[in-house]
């Protein structure tokens, strides 16, 4: 089975470059637009294998979605990789301190994209 | 193009919409936190996309932009006009160069340098800057105390005067001081050389709190005192909090630092409660589906489409009698009821969206003008046919133009008036009925009908004979060839007037009024119809052809001999003890005279009183899918479209209101004469 990836963005166009790009590459992709969002779809659409989060969201942002899903025993353990242009480094250790996994900055290029996602669900 | 990049597109022009409306409010209040880190997440979805997507002038742009914001929502920095104005700037250029990314025109490409040079230079000022900030901040920052001052009874007998303590006080910062006179025994036994008073003082500063406590250093020994710091922030800003300490004094005796700390922890919390209640709103109205209007209109004209084929089916069951399907024909009418009522509510758009373009406008011409002007909206949420919203907006702006050039005066003008220095403009939007009203209201200085009057004799629009009355001569502002501003500036201009104003209201089927008191101001009123394409109708026949009568505009049927009818265009009947105009429509449209005995009369609501006309037979109620007449009929004023019927055949949508204001003045005109 393929495996199930998430994709949190408030911006409609990364999430459909994230969602094309991973499809192709055969994964599975479910987006969501912001924090409160992405914490419903958790709870009630299939198991995901790997959630990829922007951090400045409308309602919960992504350090809030982060500790949220941390929260959640089911995915206690899901890697999280953030989606960001945010080079300042308080916020990345911020994101690492609640337990994200790794980051991707924004641009990026597609293929790195698979790469790293690659890397972090084998 | 991409397909990503028409999404981003698309993406970035609300992104930019949002980010404006956020700028407006930010310009009201400079500390509005929320405000600021709206503006910092739309910069930094801008820049972050415009990087993602080869947008480069938008992410050059927003890069700066958005370190400029991240610092005022950080506390480092003050949000301040000069970069309000260098960000609106940006934001213009952000919108005009989306669509050329290459900065291909001149202009586009000198602007952008214009715009980064200022941006740079915002940003080395703010960098300078500061470091004086950083060093003052310590004694800057603001918050407010509660001190509680008891003086002994004997205070009076070494000099000192409390009330002079609290005016010392008074002059640290902001105070609400609240006296306590509960210790103060009946007149008999006052003793006035005692002190009785004790008084609880809330203070907000940006002092430390040693310097309140040096206020009482000469009498330190006279009274006792208590100094708490409640929290940071100016909280005697806060009017809710305010009137609560005030009304719980009334009944107690001393607050004390605890219950004041409480009832303020109450408050604050409430009010954050209500922030994010509101924030949650609006997020609620964000999340919607992008439909592009082209899918819309097509989705409308197919239910349209299927409104006539229900009714093709519901002439056949009828016509052959079979009844199963007269039935399927009638569950079918309901269906496309609400698949049309549904249908019309998608392409609902509320005024909201149209706000933000006013305000900008408001705000660029009051400041060009030098004028203050407070513009104030309600009823913003009020929705209408996305065609309609389409075409409102270039009249609504001419109208606010107006207002702003030539009603709102000057400061100075309004101040020797005794009125406030503020202009106001308000746009009010409600439903009555079937329609929309748009109102424009401003307090500026109104519209003198008798200069209006001069002006169209000038213009050769009226005779100098001509009795008007005072509404009938500001309505004249809406015939073409006509401008009151004695010079004409380069706002208001001289060519598109009210005239156009009123003709673009027409051709949306609306309606628009002119009201105006000297000195107090003029309002606008713009009456829309709801909805264009599919109306409610009456079916009836006029010399065997069909006509539709709006609904809404329908009151009441009657029946008449037609021998109690005179053959004029219009004559008056007795109508359940009323007198009312009756318009014979077979006179009007030039047929013969009706042929039956009696004729149906159908009384119609119309503006301030009611009209009834005549039509040979009522056929009942009927959907119709209002189709345009087309060129050839553009001049006429009597319908506002057609439909087609269940048999194929057409029948001609009847514009109530045109129809019957002309067919009333005809008469009235015929009378004089």
């Amino acid at each position: 089975m393929s495996k199930t990836v998430l994709i949190v963005d408030d911006s409609e166009s990364i999430r459909d470059l994230v969602e094309m790009t991973l499809e192709n590459a055969g994964y599975t992709v479910i987006k969501s637009f912001d924090g409160e969002d992405a914490t419903y779809k958790l709870n009630t659409s299939r198991p995901v294998d790997l959630i990829i989060t922007d951090l400045n969201m409308p309602n919960l942002d992504g350090i809030d979605f982060i500790k949220n899903v941390r929260a959640n025993e089911k995915y206690s353990t899901v890697p999280i990789l953030l989606l960001t242009t945010e080079s300042q480094a308080i916020k990345k250790e911020k994101a690492k301190e609640v337990g994200a996994t790794g980051w991707i900055v924004k641009p990026f290029v597609r293929e790195k994209l698979i790469a790293i996602v690659k890397k972090v669900i084998r | 193009m991409d397909k990503f990049q028409k999404t981003f597109l698309q993406e970035a022009e609300e992104l930019m919409d949002d980010l404006e409306q956020a700028l407006l409010r930010l310009e009201d209040d400079f500390e509005d936190k929320q405000c600021i880190s709206e503006i910092f997440r739309a910069m930094h979805s801008l820049k972050g996309g415009g990087s993602m997507f080869g947008f480069d002038t938008i992410s050059s742009i927003t890069h700066h932009l958005e370190t400029i914001y991240d610092q005022i929502r950080n506390n480092e920095l003050k949000a301040n006009r000069n970069i309000l104005d260098v960000t609106f700037e940006a934001v213009d250029h952000l919108k005009h160069s989306l669509m050329d990314q290459q900065l291909s025109e001149d202009y586009n490409r000198k602007k952008h340098q214009e715009v980064m040079l200022k941006i740079e230079a915002l940003r080395s000022e703010v960098d300078n800057g500061q470091e004086e900030l950083d060093s003052s901040e310590s004694t800057l920052t603001m918050a407010t105390y509660y001190v509680l001052v008891s003086p002994k009874e004997s205070i009076f007998a070494n000099g000192t005067n409390p009330l002079y303590l609290i005016d010392d006080l008074s002059a640290l910062g902001k105070c609400l001081v609240l006296p306590s006179l509960t210790s103060l025994p009946v007149l008999k036994e006052v003793e006035p050389d005692k002190c009785y008073t004790q008084f609880e003082v809330l203070i907000s500063t940006e002092l430390p709190k040693e310097e309140i406590k040096d206020v009482f250093i000469f009498a330190e020994d006279q009274c006792d005192l208590q100094v708490e710091m409640i929290c940071g922030g100016d909280l005697l800003d806060f009017e809710p909090l305010i009137s609560a300490l005030e009304s719980k004094r009334l009944d107690e005796d001393i607050l004390g630092y605890d219950a004041v700390k409480n009832i303020v922890q109450l408050h604050l919390n409430e009010s954050s409660k209500s922030i994010k209640k509101s924030k949650k709103d609006i997020a609620k109205t964000e999340s919607s589906i992008r439909v592009s209007s082209d899918k819309l209109d097509e989705l409308m004209n197919l239910v349209s489409e299927l409104v006539t084929t229900q009714a093709q089916i519901s002439l056949i069951a009828e016509q052959k009698g079979i009844e199963e399907l007269t039935e399927l024909g009638e569950n079918m009418e309901k269906i496309t009821r609400r698949l049309r009522d549904n249908a019309f509510s998608i392409c609902l758009v509320p005024i909201q969206v149209l706000v933000t373009r006013f305000q900008r406008l408001v705000r660029d011409l009051s400041n060009d003008l030098g004028k203050e002007v407070q513009f104030i909206t309600s009823g913003t949420e009020t929705e209408l046919d996305k065609s309609i919203i389409e075409n409102i907006s270039d009249p609504i702006l001419h109208i606010i133009r107006n207002s702003i050039d030539h009603g709102i005066e000057t400061s100075e003008e309004r101040v020797k008036k005794g009125k406030s220095p503020v202009g106001k403009l308000e746009l009010s939007a409600f439903y009555s009925g079937t329609y929309v009203y748009v109102q424009l209201r401003d307090d500026g200085q109104g519209i003198n009908p008798e200069s209006v009057k001069k002006k169209a004799i000038q213009n050769g629009l009226i005779i100098s004979g001509d009795q008007l009355t005072e509404k009938e001569a500001l309505e004249l502002v809406f015939m073409p060839g006509f401008s009151t501003a004695e010079e004409i500036t380069d706002v208001s201009g001289r060519g598109v007037g009210m005239d156009v104003v009123k003709r673009k209201i027409e051709a949306l089927k609306g309606d628009v009024t002119i009201a105006s008191k000297i000195n107090e101001g003029t309002s606008i009123t713009i009456k829309l119809p709801l909805t264009l394409s599919i109306i409610d109708g009456m079916l009836v026949e006029i010399a065997e052809t069909k006509y539709i009568i709006p609904l809404d505009f329908v009151d009441k049927c009657y029946e008449i001999y037609t021998s109690k009818l005179d053959g004029e265009d219009s004559q008056k009947y007795v109508f359940e003890g009323s007198m009312l105009p009756v318009l014979n429509t077979r006179a009007c449209f030039g047929f013969q005279a009706f042929s039956g005995d009696i004729t149906q009369v159908i009384k119609l609501t119309y503006e301030e009183f009611p009209v009834c006309i005549t039509v040979d037979h009522i056929i009942g109620q009927y959907q119709a899918a209002m189709k345009p007449l087309g060129e050839h009929y553009e001049s006429q004023d009597e319908f506002s479209g057609a439909t087609i019927l269940g048999d194929g055949s057409v029948a001609l949508v009847l514009d109530v209101m045109r129809f019957v204001r002309q067919h009333l003045m005809v008469k009235e005109l015929k009378l004089e004469h």
